[in-house]
């Protein structure tokens, strides 16, 4: 049950967007999700649903594989969207109780919702076309300036690095651990929260201990292999953008900008 | 030969006023050699192993590695580049989320020059038989392959030495065949020298030398026919014998054959004469 999270998964290609220079993908996800926060209009958020649609598209992932993923967001979505539906005024369409539902309620729900979901879809594309180590050296390489501030860039960097490594392994252990916790009569399924919660304490132990051993045994092992910080650290995969690369940054760049704009002014739509 | 390790009357203790860990410890490792290091739990092998590269440094006495004192933190780098370590649990020293990214490690932390690192990686991943496997995500991996990742990416940085603290305690019989395969390929074709602590005696038995440590000292240092021919020190020790050893002497021979045909035509030799 555990191995069907799919946070962080990868699945690879040889798509365009498969291709494309990590940086790039990053730099557009961020134009996208500001035209997405600025879309106030149908026909501004029909805009933005194609270009994710087209993205979705060219990379060849299954819709399918986008759904599966969504899955456990789907719960945050549903409750803003119920929120919205309440608490939106206006002119009462239903009303019993204290509630009032809107016409305007029900319309925010919708575009709350779809808001949510299109954030989300387009970050899992980031992550299901990126190879995990692209993207930590993607996001060290975008953020370095940063490193001038003082600020551990190529620590957060290696961090990222290592937590992706052992995710999968503290996934497996902990299924191992539960399996034998279930073997010596454990429950972890039935009772109430506090009694559920009661019984991952011997599984959340063993756990910790087990992270804190191999956090200990891979850094002696990291110092044996020459490990002293960044500096002066060379990278054997090195990013380049191509041409193909800079033309989809443009393109993909124009249409974003363009959205953004016309969904903050709203100009010509009525 | 070349001495390449030094080890001079080394002392070492974990904490104050506990037992030393190594107790005067006088040792020379020499190039092309293979070394196994016994002892029952707690006897230093670890600790011995850690010296090797400067991860610890003695309290008294002095390491050298190719000349440079381990206690020289400006050498450090250079140590740590001469002489590879690898360890018992092939998970915790995987760093990288591909096959190939671990192996460069260590030549990235060098600051090699890139299409370098290709070049090494590829060449480390051959010599431990892995590069099919360069994309692949470690986590994968059986024991027997991860450790074979873990021994390439010592191997990288082309070092004099490989020493390894129990690397194949945790594998099956087939990792460990894997492992030992590829050391004694890695030795007899490249040259490389190798430590290795191990607990199973069979693996002793194909290293050219032994050294038995108890309670921090050297107590047993030779040719494994030699070492293990002394049954009852060994047992004293805690140790027992390589099982062709065992049954040579419990047919009261007196020889200590270390492989399963050199035992088979000692019987068979001994037999046929009466
Ligand atoms: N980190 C530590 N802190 C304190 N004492 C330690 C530490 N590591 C080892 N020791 C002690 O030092 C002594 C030698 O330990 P070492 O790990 O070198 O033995 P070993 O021969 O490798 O044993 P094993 O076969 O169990 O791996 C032991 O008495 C042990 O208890
Ligand atoms: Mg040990």
């Amino acid at each position: 049950m555990l191995k069907d999270i799919t946070l962080g998964q990868y699945f690879p290609g040889s798509s365009i967007i498969h291709r494309m220079d990590p940086r790039i993908k990053l730099i557009l996800l961020f134009c996208f999700i500001t035209a997405l926060l600025m879309a106030n209009h149908a026909l501004t958020y029909a805009g933005v649903l194609l270009f994710l649609a087209l993205a979705v598209a060219v990379s060849r992932i299954k819709p399918k594989a986008l759904f599966k993923g969504m899955r456990p967001m789907l719960f945050i979505v549903i409750f803003t969207a119920v929120l919205n539906i309440f608490y939106t005024p206006g002119e009462p369409l239903v009303s019993f109780w204290v509630f009032n539902i809107a016409a305007e309620g029900i319309e925010r729900a919708v575009f709350m919702a779809l808001r949510l979901t299109m954030l989300i879809s387009a970050t899992f594309m980031l992550t299901y076309t990126t190879s995990p180590i692209f993207l930590s050296d993607a996001l060290a390489r975008l953020m370095s300036p940063l490193a001038k501030l003082k600020i551990p860039v190529h620590e957060f960097a290696m961090m990222m690095t290592i937590a992706l490594r052992f995710i999968p392994t503290i996934i497996e252990e902990t299924d191992k651990i539960m399996s034998a916790q279930k073997a010596r009569g454990a429950d972890f399924e039935t009772g109430n929260l506090f009694r559920r919660a009661k019984a991952l304490i011997p599984l959340l132990v063993p756990l910790f201990v087990g992270a804190f051993r191999r956090a200990d045994d891979l850094a002696v092992a990291m110092e044996c292999r020459c490990y002293h910080g960044g500096e002066g650290r060379t990278r054997m995969k090195q990013l380049h953008m191509t041409a193909e690369d800079a033309a989809v940054l443009t393109g993909g760049l124009l249409l974003l900008s363009g959205l953004t704009v016309l969904g903050r002014l709203g100009w010509f739509i009525p | 030969m070349n001495e390449i390790i030094r080890f001079d009357d080394v002392t070492y203790s974990y904490a104050e006023g506990s037992a030393p860990a190594l107790d005067g410890v006088t040792l020379a490792i020499r190039q092309g050699e293979t070394v196994a290091v016994l002892g029952h739990n707690g006897s230093g092998k670890s600790t011995l192993a850690k010296m090797l590269n400067g991860l610890l440094t003695p309290a008294s006495g002095t390491v050298a590695v190719c000349g440079m004192d381990t206690k020289d933190e400006s050498r450090l780098l250079d140590i740590r580049q001469k002489v590879g370590l690898v360890f018992q649990n092939p998970d915790n020293q995987i760093v990288a989320t591909v096959v190939e990214e671990d192996v460069a490690f260590a030549l990235e932390n060098l600051g090699v020059p890139p299409p370098e690192i290709r070049e090494r990686v590829d060449a480390a991943l051959r010599d431990v038989g892995m590069l099919e496997y360069r994309e692949h995500a470690p986590h994968r991996l059986s024991g027997g392959q991860k450790q074979r990742v873990a021994i390439a990416g010592a191997l990288a940085m082309d070092p004099l030495v490989l020493a390894m603290d129990e690397p194949t305690a945790m594998l099956d019989p087939k990792g460990r065949g894997e492992v030992m395969e590829t050391v004694r390929r890695l030795n007899r074709e490249r040259g490389v020298t190798v430590v290795m602590v191990t607990h199973h005696m069979n693996e002793a038995a194909l290293c050219g030398r032994v050294v038995v440590m108890d309670r921090g000292k050297v107590k047993l240092d030779g040719p494994p026919g030699d070492v293990f021919s002394r049954a009852g020190e060994l047992q004293s020790l805690g140790l027992s014998v390589p099982q062709t050893v065992a049954l040579a002497q419990g047919l009261g021979l007196d020889a200590a054959p270390l492989t399963e045909e050199e035992c088979a035509e000692l019987i068979f030799k001994e037999f046929s004469r009466c």
